[in-house]
């Protein structure tokens, strides 16, 4: 079932063709000849690491195993010899312990077909726990552990389980590409999820860039005797937030209800069918100076410099690279820094749009409170947190925003108001960091 | 730390905070947008009434730019490049009479920028629209000056150097209860229309099947486009809205705060308008008085100021129509000149009360009490 | 002998209706020079002569502040009064000048703090001195804003006759065209409000303390 339905209010619309040639499909990135893995990639407390250097590690294998329930498990996505275990630095500032391996031996699983393994007949608790074992976590941006977000009580009759195929930020189309390749994975790992939480309802939300696909997805689930729906929502941003999502389709209004990205699906399944852990994802290498943006499945670890590379390169002159999409990503300093399992996209820029434009004063033109998708005064907040009084602008809703960057994308004196609302919350919990 | 890679000696990359996108139409753009759509309306200023204009206009802006300066470069800011200063110039400029003395607009300039803007902490900071704040100081402190007119070239000489907005005071005033629209009692005081005027309209009216009803009357087509005394800026109403139209496809101004003013202040002058000088209700004359004197202008340039008007559309609307009812009420039962810039001014004290208002949303603590 | 600071007699925020009526006076008679001449003269007599009664009559043992706020209200308002009545008999120019803001002289002397019962219990010669110290800021701050008004505002400075002196100093270049804006209450309440940012802005350089939120005498 189509129904192009509204955003209750707000959002922006910033350009979002994508410089990715449509159903140009999935290239398989060259595997790196080093690989440095973090070990917290997820949220939550950091996997305790396994190895030490000079072990020998297979692809695949365990080599940060989750700390608590609240953590995930971490696997060696090349074969080879761990040359380095070292602190490292995330790009939102966080430091974590990493594994350096150096590529070596034998690629024990890739290349060669894996068997499906039985799942229906399994007890909830032994998904759940192939789940955990292969340390998925949401690749849609938050990197949930899933096996947390699955352990749900099972539902009652009005809870819904959304599997989330809107593009979460403009430019970005991996979410896409997934969908047409893999739509049977795909709906296969919802299939499981169905399973572990029996939702009264199931929806696949698309964005306007599959609505192609709105058929073959009907299809699948009829074909795999599944209850299901699926919905095509109109493309503005943030429409991709999983609350958006959830209100866009019906539900979300204090129901229990869990939304699952897709990608997480496809992780899902190979994780439940093909006893494959979490090793490598789908991610855009886009932006303007690049010859050749497309999407790649790439190894984690992979230094994104490799990725930037294999697109073409980056010309000469100031240039800046986001991990992420282009709306909530991180500027990094450093073209060494590895893809991790959130890393949804990685963005160039060059030229003008690589350097901070001069802030002017507010101009009280009220266009954050349009774009604003949560209701919130972005303009009086802002100005709240700079005058000190941050306790204020939490009476006022900052805990609300969800630095989506829709204020600060339509503001026309440029003021950094996410940076700006980012500082007060962090005033408020009294950390430095 | 991860190594660092020089990219061969290029540039490092660049860090920002997200999002990394924004929005094509900056601050600055649009200030000067506006500027330039004013252009028309001033040219046409320029070209019927000379250079008396120019010079009214030079000296304006030309003081808004020197007061901007003088207030910020002590500090070591410069603020010319985003266009507010010679924005404020040129509105105050194409308020004033062409036949002014040139230091009364300079002085309006100058105490916009310095009293108005820059005293609360220049662009952004200011709650009275800096334009209008300076047109009602000139106002007041110098009355008589304000009505230096000249007349507009092809016109019908020097008696046509008066706006029929004065004339017509002049005409009710005198004589009482006299019927007919604005435009009847102004012909019926001898008002020379010009000569082109009457070409048009015999041209027109000739033209005009019998059954469609009234002519036109005379004095029409000198009114609608603006081929009278008044204001520099003010006397085209098709110029203004040709740039007015440009700012409102742009979304640089908002429809909400211009359409509600101009149209409840035309609402009340038809039905009202006509009670104060007689003529009972629904005989005011409002394509008259909407032709008249600054109130396109205020209304599409002027007012919607962002920083001095309310930040939501709602807002916005309840501040049209406000400005809308102050501007009757100042015209028709007021003495101080169209009524047009001392409604803004006194509208601007109310915008932070229309926010408080209509800002929806999580105003307040968790029990919902107002912040 | 140290005259205590004028400004350290700082009201609290109950004053602030007092405040606002004292700028009523001020703006009024600041239009010329010659009526500001005039109430400032008022009000440091007043002001001297109130703070040499309080002195005076503080010996009558220790009474809490609202007994000493009553005593203050009625000795300013009785030399108030009596300062009125004098004028109307004896120099009917200064009268007329003052108009109906005569009694407000009570006004401006209770917003100048003099006789607050915050303030030390001073000897009469210290009380009268710092009565007169009051008043006589008062006084230039006062004559200060009339010059501007006057003169930008009319055109014109209005002093005492004396001989052949008409008592108005004509200003050529802006008798013609005045800025009448200044001489109306708006532009009063704006000289106000810049002298009052000016003194705060220059006070803690030249060592005065400025601490009242009512500098705007």
């Amino acid at each position: 079932m189509k129904y192009p339905t509204k955003l209750p209010r707000g959002g922006v619309n910033p350009p979002s063709e994508t410089l990715v040639p449509p159903e140009s499909g999935i290239a398989n990135a060259a595997v790196p000849l080093r690989a440095l893995i973090p070990l917290l990639q997820h949220s939550g407390k950091p996997a305790i690491c396994l190895v030490k250097p000079g072990d020998r590690v297979g692809e695949g294998m365990l080599i940060g195993k989750a700390d608590g329930s609240r953590s995930a498990n971490v696997h060696a996505s090349i074969p080879g010899i761990v040359v380095e275990v070292r602190d490292h630095c995330l790009p939102d500032g966080e430091v974590c312990t990493a594994v350096a391996i150096e590529l070596g031996g034998e690629f024990e699983t890739s290349g060669r077909p894996r068997q499906p393994r039985e799942w229906e007949k399994l007890s909830r608790l032994d998904l759940l726990d192939r789940i955990r074992a292969a340390g998925v976590v949401g690749l849609g941006g938050a990197s949930l552990p899933t096996h947390l977000k699955l352990a749900v009580t099972p539902g009652s009759s009005s809870s819904i389980l959304v599997a989330n195929g809107v593009e979460s930020e403009p430019s970005l189309c991996a979410d896409a590409a997934i969908l047409r390749e893999k739509a049977s994975e795909i709906v296969e790992g919802l299939r499981i999820c169905q399973t572990l939480l029996t939702p009264a309802r199931t929806v696949i939300a698309l964005g306007e860039d599959s609505a192609g696909l709105v058929h073959e997805l009907e299809d699948l689930i009829r074909l795999k005797g599944m209850k299901g729906e699926v919905a095509v929502l109109p493309s503005r941003y943030p429409h991709g937030h999983e609350q958006l999502v959830l209100s866009a389709v019906g539900g979300g209004d204090g129901a229990a209800a869990t939304v699952v990205n897709v990608a997480t699906l496809y992780a899902v399944f190979e994780a439940v069918v093909l006893d494959k852990p979490l090793i490598e994802r789908v991610l855009t290498v886009t932006g303007s100076p690049l010859l050749h943006p497309r999407n790649l499945k790439v190894r984690i670890g992979t230094r994104i410099g490799d990725l930037l590379d294999e697109c073409g390169g980056l010309a000469p002159g100031p240039v800046k690279i986001v991990m992420g999409g282009p709306m909530r990503g991180v500027s990094v300093d450093s073209l060494d820094v590895p893809v991790t399992k959130g890393t949804s996209g990685i963005v160039a820029f060059a030229g003008a749009a690589a350097r901070q434009a001069a802030e002017l004063p507010c101009i009280r033109c009220g266009s954050c409170i349009e774009a604003c998708p949560w209701d919130l005064v972005p303009t009086r907040l802002f100005k709240l947190i700079r005058l000190g009084d941050a306790a204020a602008a939490e009476r006022e809703g900052l805990s609300k925003c969800t630095e989506c960057g829709c204020c600060a994308y339509a503001c026309p004196s440029r003021i950094p108001l996410v940076a700006v609302l980012r500082d007060g919350k962090r005033a408020l919990r009294g950390t430095d960091a | 730390m991860p190594d660092r890679e020089t990219r061969g000696g290029a540039a490092p990359l660049s860090l920002m905070p997200a999002p990394h996108l924004g929005v094509g139409m900056s601050t600055v753009r649009m200030t000067w947008l506006v500027s330039l759509s004013l252009l028309p309306a001033a040219a046409w200023g320029v070209f019927l009434f000379g250079s008396p204009a120019l010079i009214v206009l030079a000296f304006s802006i030309g003081a808004a730019a020197a007061a901007e300066l003088a207030a910020t470069l002590p500090f070591g800011r410069f603020t010319l490049r985003d266009g507010s200063a010679v924005l404020t110039g040129c509105i105050v400029g194409l308020l004033m009479p062409p036949g002014v003395p040139a230091w009364v607009p300079a002085a309006a300039s100058a105490f916009g920028i310095l009293v108005v803007k820059q005293t609360f902490g220049g662009l952004g900071r200011n709650w009275m629209n800096p334009a209008m704040g300076g047109v009602v100081f000139a106002l007041l402190s110098w009355p008589g000056l304000l009505s230096q007119w000249i007349a507009p070239r092809g016109g019908a000489g020097e008696a046509a150097a008066l706006p029929p907005l004065e004339v017509l005071r002049a005409a009710l005033s005198s004589s009482g209860s006299t019927g007919g629209t604005p435009l009847a009692i102004l012909a019926r005081a001898g008002y020379p229309f010009s000569d082109l005027d009457a070409q048009v309209l015999g041209w027109i009216n000739a033209h005009l099947p019998a059954p469609l009803g009234t002519a036109l009357q005379p004095g029409t087509f000198d009114v609608l486009a603006g081929h009278v005394a008044g204001g520099i800026g003010t006397v085209s109403a098709p110029l203004l809205m040709l740039g007015a139209w440009f700012l409102l496809s742009r979304g640089i101004v908002r429809w909400h705060l211009p359409v509600l003013y101009v149209g409840t202040f035309g609402v009340l002058t038809a039905v009202f308008g006509g009670l104060g000088t007689g003529q009972g209700l629904l005989a005011g004359g409002p394509g008259f008085h909407l032709l008249s004197g600054s109130i396109v202008l205020g209304a599409f340039f002027a007012a919607p100021d962002p920083v001095t008007s309310p930040l939501t559309d709602r807002g916005r609307c309840i501040f049209g129509i406000g400005l809308g009812g102050l501007t009757f009420f100042l015209r028709f039962f007021g003495s101080l000149g169209d009524g047009v810039a001392a409604s803004i001014v006194l509208g601007n004290c109310a915008a932070p009360l229309l926010d408080r208002w209509t800002s929806r949303r999580i105003i307040g603590d968790a029990h919902g009490r107002a912040v | 002998m140290k005259v205590p600071s004028p400004s350290a007699a700082a009201p609290d925020a109950t004053l602030l209706p007092v405040l606002f009526l004292g700028l009523c006076p001020a703006i009024a008679v600041t239009a010329r020079v010659v009526d500001a001449v005039w109430m400032s003269a008022g009000v440091i007599l007043v002001l001297a002569l109130s703070g040499l009664a309080m002195s005076l009559l503080s010996g009558q043992g220790d009474s809490g502040p609202t007994v000493r706020w009553l005593r203050a209200l009625v000795i300013t308002a009785l030399l108030t009064a009596s300062l009125e009545a004098a004028l109307v008999a004896f120099a009917p120019v200064a009268s007329a000048a003052l108009g109906i803001y005569a009694p407000l002289i009570a006004v401006n002397c209770l917003v100048l703090g003099v006789v607050s019962p915050g303030s030390l219990p001073a000897s009469p010669p210290r009380s009268l001195l710092a009565g007169l110290a009051r008043g006589a800021q008062f006084a230039v701050a006062l004559v200060f804003i009339a010059l501007i008004r006057e003169a930008l505002g009319a055109g014109t400075i209005t002093l005492f006759r004396i001989g052949a002196f008409t008592g108005t100093i004509v200003i050529t270049g802006i008798i013609e065209r005045p800025a009448r804006a200044l001489g109306a209450a708006g532009g009063g309440l704006l000289c106000l409000g810049y002298l009052a940012g000016a003194f705060r802005a220059v006070a803690p350089r030249a060592g005065v303390k400025s601490s009242s939120p009512e500098k705007a005498e």
